[in-house]
């Protein structure tokens, strides 16, 4: 049983309720098994799956209260999955919304079974995974960076910024740049050079 | 004023709840707008005039020689002035100009009394929709005061017809029921125009075979995009032709068939959209640049577009480089025979080994042949043909009507200036110098900066020895074959004395010319200025360097209001261009829209009420919500509830949107505030951030989302994520079969359950469009208390300068800079308050040195960092 329950540890584990779910089919790139769990889908230490389909709650609106009423407070991520399956979203998604909303569940969509399955694997998997790559990304090459820093001004694009460089050779020379050197650079019309001139000139704060 | 202006005018007040009217691009809008203003009487009220940008804001204030009356000149209403000091103009009767987010706030917050705002002018009203800002205010303003009027002028009338029904809806989100069309083609508009026309000369200047070599190149990879982008059956086949692709509205017309499903299109198509832009700037750039700088052009491209783009592998796209290159230099071998591309590989590398022995010291070769590599470069530096003849041309109108000026014309009225128009300022700043000095000296200094680039490269590259270089078969010749032939610098040493003997030859150069030649009568105009130009310089001779129509009616315009002047114009076509025919297409282009305009007028149908007024749009979902509806039933049969209004903070910057339009719409009450934390607070526990599906894209690439995820978290008990979509997008994210069989870390799904799993506070609120986002508000306010406005906006901001103003807002802030000073390395959100404080702008922060800095930013090793990047010398081009 050791073996089993380290086995365990890297599955979801599905309630017995969710027999017959075609969702099943699509979690195929994690381990699942079926075990007695108070959720749906058991998806790590302090996570876990409510599954509802959007038709199913037209029928019973008051299942998904009930369901999440019973999962008390032993979980830190409390995930409900709601399956779009119906044409006309607006009012049910708007109960759903709200009941998850009011009782502290995180609300997924997914538009097929397979992106709900996708949704049930990922998270498994992610369980441990840093937030790295939804994090700002401070190491990358000089060009993409300074590509990211003067593309806030509008209608900057990248060949522009290789022409500002080029022709300033450095950001701080970019931002000394005067109107008439500006409107030198090809590719650089008349906006943008007062967009740009205006941004590197105008104070921060516009105090009268 | 010509009697078919006096006529609009009439038309446009015969309706006292106002109007749109459309005109043709290039009639005259600003001296309508000023007529108006003229009948306006402080008495009435005041009157604000919307949406004008600034060069319409300009012609607007200024004086029209022709008209005797005093002109009413519009003041601006500035976003940082005191809120009463506003309340004072609202009130006094004049005449302003205001931005829609300035107005609206102040609507909002009761800082204009009622009825002081006897009607609204709204400039460029193609640009907007049943949701816009526009729209919002005339709706507030509609229910504070019965007898205000809006009059809306738009010259663009292709843009009138974009999208279904838009001149309708249009007219019904700023309640009026007249639409006022007048094209070019409508009688009398023709028959004031063409009473006297100008004397006009259409000069068809052919390309160099080069140009059109080109020009049919950058048309057939056009096409082959086209048909790339076809192919992927996600677009409306009709609307792709070459043609449409010549105009900007192109972009519009594919934007709006792909944005509803843009999220779910592969990088492919997207990148076809993208190269389709910067294909029609190229055919663009041909007729505008000179030779080198097209060149240079050509070479940035490169290095920006690169390996992604689809154009540049295309068969015909080799073809464009080839051929500019050849137009300002040719690669010869010393025994005068032109390298092969394929051969040039070899010839290449040897070049290079030759370069490191040069770099260790032994002497620079700048003669004319290189005996290692054997080959020279024989410059070319081909002149545009239009350069030419616009030479001769100035020549002639410079010599002959001298002297005839002496016996006929009214010389004081500067009547022989001779008015060159271009596109943008650089062409302008370039053919002044081609006229002063010679286009040849000129494109020498082009192709002198242009070598220098490549040599300033070439030692970058050697110090690095970084990045192989550019996709192989193809290209142009890197910095290391670049020899000066007769030219008397070598490119490819950086010598501090080569440098500096070639800016000194190029000064001389600049000395020379100046001094030779006394000023001609000569004024140049970029068209992209915008300025009433004809009417400050009276010219007599106008040479169109850049044809264009709007420019065209411009001149008619003019010379109908001078029909004694004489007035001879050039047109300077290319022959068989691309130009040309752009320039016949938007004709036809406009053409059609007014015909599909005045179609379209006669079968619309605005719904008015007894005094004749129009009702406005008609909302799309009913008002009274779902919510209550359920609860209706169960409580007291249906007994309605006493409501209670609404309340909602919303962030300034959300007015950009439309959503506060239509939260309002739904009978909330909108308070504008600057927000350091969320978009909208619904109570005091509840915090939004809204995304739309482009933004969460964007955000989640930018790390931007994650972070304000974080604060969101430290300061509010519900903080809620909401993702919207659009209605008329698709609502879901992607269709099962690009699902993929992996899980892949840049799916959105993958960084949906990574963000859901760091933050399982987040509630996530998805919504089906803009309508159903105000439901889901209105619900989840339901059970709770009105959010606090002081308390949200003291929010996340620091407690040092916790003291916050009464009347923040974003006009006050510069918030490109901000925005890009929070971008740069070592720059944090606990730092970046107090560098705005220790510097005025960007400039200045350039010029702190690192001690400053690292004071502002509290460490050393930020400020070490951003001031490295400030300072790193950026690559040049390859």
């Amino acid at each position: 049983s050791v073996n089993a329950s380290a086995q365990h540890r890297n599955a979801i584990l599905v309630s017995h309720r969710q027999k017959g779910n075609p969702l099943l089919k699509h979690i195929r790139n994690v381990r699942w098994a079926f075990a007695d769990v108070v959720c749906d889908y058991l998806l790590g230490q302090g996570s876990c799956a409510l599954y509802l389909s959007l038709r199913y709650h037209l029928l019973h609106p008051d299942y998904l209260y009930y369901r999440i009423r019973e999962l008390q407070k032993n979980f830190k991520l409390r995930v409900v999955l709601c399956h779009i399956d119906v044409e006309d979203v607006i009012k049910p998604l708007l109960e759903v919304t709200r009941t998850t909303l009011l009782h502290d569940c995180t609300l997924l969509c997914g538009w097929s079974l397979e992106e709900c399955g996708r949704y049930l694997e990922t998270i498994k998997v992610y369980e441990n995974k840093p937030a790295d790559s939804i994090r700002e990304q401070a190491d990358t090459d000089y060009l993409s960076r300074l590509t990211q820093v003067l593309t806030t001004v509008r209608r900057v694009n990248k060949t522009d910024v290789v022409t500002l460089g080029s022709t300033f050779g450095s950001l701080s020379g970019i931002m000394h740049a005067s109107m008439e050197d500006l409107a030198r650079c090809p590719g650089i019309g008349e906006r943008k050079v007062k967009r740009l001139y205006d941004t590197f000139h105008e104070p921060f704060r516009r105090v009268a | 004023m010509l009697p078919f202006q006096e006529q609009i005018i009439s038309d446009l007040l015969e309706d006292s709840n106002g109007g749109v009217v459309v005109l043709s691009s290039g009639l005259p809008i600003h001296t309508l707008v000023a007529s108006v203003l003229l009948l306006h009487h402080p008495s009435q009220g005041s009157l604000l005039i919307l949406s004008a940008s600034d060069s319409q804001k300009s012609s607007i204030s200024r004086p029209n020689p022709s008209s005797s009356h005093n002109p009413i000149i519009p003041t601006d209403i500035p976003g940082d002035l005191p809120s009463h000091h506003r309340t004072a103009l609202y009130s006094s009767g004049a005449v302003f100009f205001v931005t829609p987010r300035i107005l609206i706030a102040d609507l909002l917050t009761a800082r204009v009394p009622p009825s002081s705002v006897c009607g609204l002018l709204i400039l460029n009203a193609h640009r907007l929709t049943d949701t816009s800002t526009e729209a919002f205010i005339a709706r507030i303003l509609r229910s504070l005061s019965r007898t205000a009027y809006v009059r809306a002028f738009t010259d663009r009338p292709h843009a009138m017809i974009a999208g279904f029904a838009k001149a309708e809806r249009i007219m019904k989100c700023l309640y009026v029921r007249r639409l006022h069309l007048w094209p070019r083609f409508h009688v009398l508009v023709s028959g004031d125009l063409e009473q006297a026309p100008p004397e006009v000369v259409d000069v068809r200047v052919p390309m160099t075979l080069a140009m059109r070599g080109i020009q049919q190149a950058v048309l057939e990879t056009m096409d082959a995009c086209l048909k790339e982008l076809r192919k992927t059956n996600k677009v409306d086949v009709e609307d792709l032709t070459v043609e449409n692709g010549l105009f900007k509205s192109f972009d519009e017309v594919v934007r709006r068939q792909l944005d509803p499903i843009w999220h779910t299109l592969g990088k492919k198509t997207k990148q076809l959209v993208s190269d389709l832009r910067t294909l029609r700037k190229l055919l663009d750039y041909l007729v505008r640049y000179d030779a080198v700088t097209y060149l240079k052009y050509l070479d940035t491209l490169r290095v920006s577009e690169g390996v992604r783009s689809v154009w540049i592998f295309a068969e015909s796209s080799y073809k464009i480089f080839e051929l500019a290159k050849k137009r300002v230099y040719q690669a010869v071998q010393a025994a005068g025979v032109r390298v092969i591309a394929n051969r040039k590989s070899n010839k290449r590398r040897r070049v290079n080994g030759d370069n490191l022995k040069e770099d260790t010291g032994s002497d620079v070769n700048n003669g004319t042949i290189d005996a290692n590599a054997g080959v020279v470069l024989e410059e070319v530096l081909e002149e545009a043909p239009k350069c030419k003849v616009l030479r001769v041309k100035n020549h002639k109108n410079i010599t002959s009507p001298k002297e005839g000026s002496v016996s006929a014309d009214n010389r004081g009225d500067n009547s022989d200036i001779i008015l060159v128009v271009c596109k943008d300022e650089r062409s302008c700043l370039q053919l002044e110098e081609c006229i002063m000095k010679s286009p040849h000296q000129v494109m020498r200094q082009e192709w002198e900066k242009y070598l220098l680039g490549k040599a300033e490269l070439l030692g970058l590259r050697k110090s690095n020895k970084k990045r192989a270089h550019e996709p192989k078969g193809f290209g142009i010749l890197d910095g290391a074959v670049a020899i000066g032939s007769s030219d008397s610098s070598d490119p490819r040493g950086i010598s501090k004395q080569e440098n500096a003997a070639l800016l000194a030859a190029a000064s001389e150069i600049s000395c020379l010319g100046s001094d030779a030649k006394s000023i001609p009568p000569i004024q140049f105009y970029a068209l992209e200025k915008d300025e009433r130009v004809l009417d400050i310089w009276r010219p007599s001779v106008i040479i169109v360097y850049h044809p264009d129509v709007t420019f065209v009616r411009e001149i008619e315009v003019y010379k109908a209001e001078n029909p004694s002047m004489k007035l001879k114009v050039y047109f300077l076509f290319y022959e068989n261009s691309a130009e040309l025919q752009k320039f016949e297409a938007s004709i036809r282009r406009e053409n059609t829209a007014f015909e599909s305009l005045i179609r379209q007028k006669s079968l619309m149908m605005i719904p008015v009420d007894q005094d004749g007024r129009c009702i406005g749009p008609t909302t799309l979902s009913e008002p009274n919500s779902v919510v209550p509806q359920n609860s209706l039933t169960r409580k007291a049969g249906g007994r309605k509830a006493i409501e209670k209004e609404m309340q909602v903070i919303v962030d300034m910057r959300e007015f950009m949107s439309s959503l506060p339009n239509v939260l309002h719409q739904k009978g909330m009450k909108i308070v504008p505030v600057v927000l350091e934390v969320g978009d909208y607070v619904l109570s005091p526990f509840i915090c939004v951030e809204r995304k739309s599906i482009v933004d969460l894209f964007q955000s989640f690439a930018s790390g931007r989302l994650y972070h304000q995820v974080e604060t969101m978290i430290r300061y509010y008990r519900i903080p809620v994520l909401l993702i919207e979509f659009s209605q008329d997008k698709s609502f879901s994210f992607q269709s099962s079969s690009d699902l993929g069989d992996d899980i892949s870390a840049t799916s959105i799904i993958s960084k949906l359950s990574l963000l859901v799993l760091h933050f399982p506070r987040l509630r996530l609120v998805w919504s089906r469009s803009m309508h159903a986002t105000a439901e889901i508000f209105a619900s989840l306010k339901a059970n709770q208390d009105e959010p606090d406005e002081h308390k949200a906006v003291r929010v996340g901001v620091p407690s040092e300068d916790g003291i916050v103003e009464d009347d923040v807002r974003a006009e006050n802030y510069n918030t490109s800079a901000i925005e890009l000073l929070r971008r740069l390395p070592g720059v944090t959100d606990s730092n970046y308050r107090p560098l705005m404080d220790g510097c005025q702008s960007l400039a200045e922060l350039a010029l702190l040195p690192v001690e400053k800095l690292a004071e502002l930013m509290g460490g050393q090793k930020p400020a070490k960092m951003l001031r490295e990047f400030l300072d790193a010398k950026c690559p040049t081009m390859p």
